[in-house]
């Protein structure tokens, strides 16, 4: 068997596609037991990637210094201490 | 080209062996295949993972709200989509059967495929009502003996076509090179070239059977 050539007398057929069609479909398929099963997603926000915790044991003064500084700064406390640590790099 | 669709709700009938075969021996004909892989244990995927043949495009994952707009995508003159479904009744699996120019069903010689692939054909006949098209459908019997046709075998091939079922030939018999394709990747041509694959059987006798089960696949869609 060989020879694209006999594969060129196939040509494309259209077929039902639209939202209608598609919902008729599933109505067939349910009622022969071809139910929706595709795994059901988790519900609720998707946690922020940000979350992580760093280190839950700082001294209060200075949890309290991060906190502050980040709100005069107008940014979460998670991103002071990431422009903290890249001037930290910086020194190295 | 046609969209040819593997379908049976029962898994372990040979649905993705069908679909790795279809898929390398028509790229091997020169066609610009497209297979997707519907099913969640990613067999498909798992042998493009060691190596496509050339001419072999795969899309993984897809699942029921892509496989319309997937298969239409894929879809077009000098292509041909070949879908491979989870085994199981979903709405994925009829949602595909209404984008097939053929469905194939695959199952074994035994009473209970014959029975849970019968579902799988009771629904493209409903579909095909439906939809007001013909759906052309056929059932291959699959992990056949080599050397004999069981009694239960030519019993069930008698009730199949004795109700009208089209029945492809050859069926696909069990062979090592088959299953050996998900471990090596590439197709039967390949893995029979390559000195350092040793299976379990004769790679030779798989090929000419894949290709006579391609050739009569063929012959239904012209």
């Amino acid at each position: 068997m060989s020879g694209s050539n006999r594969l060129a007398g196939l040509t494309a057929r259209p077929k039902g596609t639209s939202p209608e069609e598609v919902r008729r479909i599933d109505d067939v398929g349910e009622a022969r037991g071809f139910v929706d099963r595709s795994p059901r997603k988790k519900p609720g926000r998707k946690p922020s990637p940000r979350t992580y915790q760093l280190h839950p044991k700082v001294f209060p003064r200075v949890g309290e210094a991060i906190a502050s500084e980040a709100e005069r700064l107008g940014i979460t406390q998670g991103q002071l201490i990431e422009e903290m640590w890249v001037t930290y790099q910086k020194t190295l | 080209m046609p969209v040819i669709v593997m379908a049976s709700p029962k898994g372990g009938v040979g649905k993705s062996t069908c679909a790795v075969l279809l898929a390398s021996e028509f790229a091997r004909m020169g066609a610009d295949v497209t297979a997707l892989d519907c099913d969640p244990n990613k067999s498909l995927t798992r042998w493009a993972s060691h190596g496509l043949p050339k001419g072999v495009t795969l899309h993984s994952e897809v699942g029921r709200s892509d496989i319309v707009t997937i298969i239409k995508n894929a879809d077009g003159d000098g292509k041909i989509v070949i879908v491979d479904l989870e085994g199981v009744a979903s709405q994925l699996v009829s949602r595909a059967i209404s984008q097939a120019d053929l469905v194939i069903v695959p199952m074994q010689p035994t009473a209970l495929d014959a029975e849970i692939g019968s579902e799988a054909l009771a629904l493209v006949r409903e579909e095909e009502e439906a939809l007001s098209r013909t759906i052309r459908h056929a059932v291959v019997l699959t992990k056949t003996s080599a050397a004999i046709k069981s009694r239960v075998q030519k019993e069930l091939e008698n009730q199949l076509r004795g109700a009208g079922i089209d029945m492809i030939e050859p069926s696909l018999v069990a062979r090592a090179a088959f299953s050996e394709l998900f471990a090596y990747g590439g197709d039967l041509t390949s893995m029979l070239n390559n000195p350092e694959i040793v299976t379990g059987g004769k790679v030779d006798n798989a090929l000419l059977n894949a290709t006579a089960f391609t050739e009569a696949v063929y012959e239904r869609l012209k």
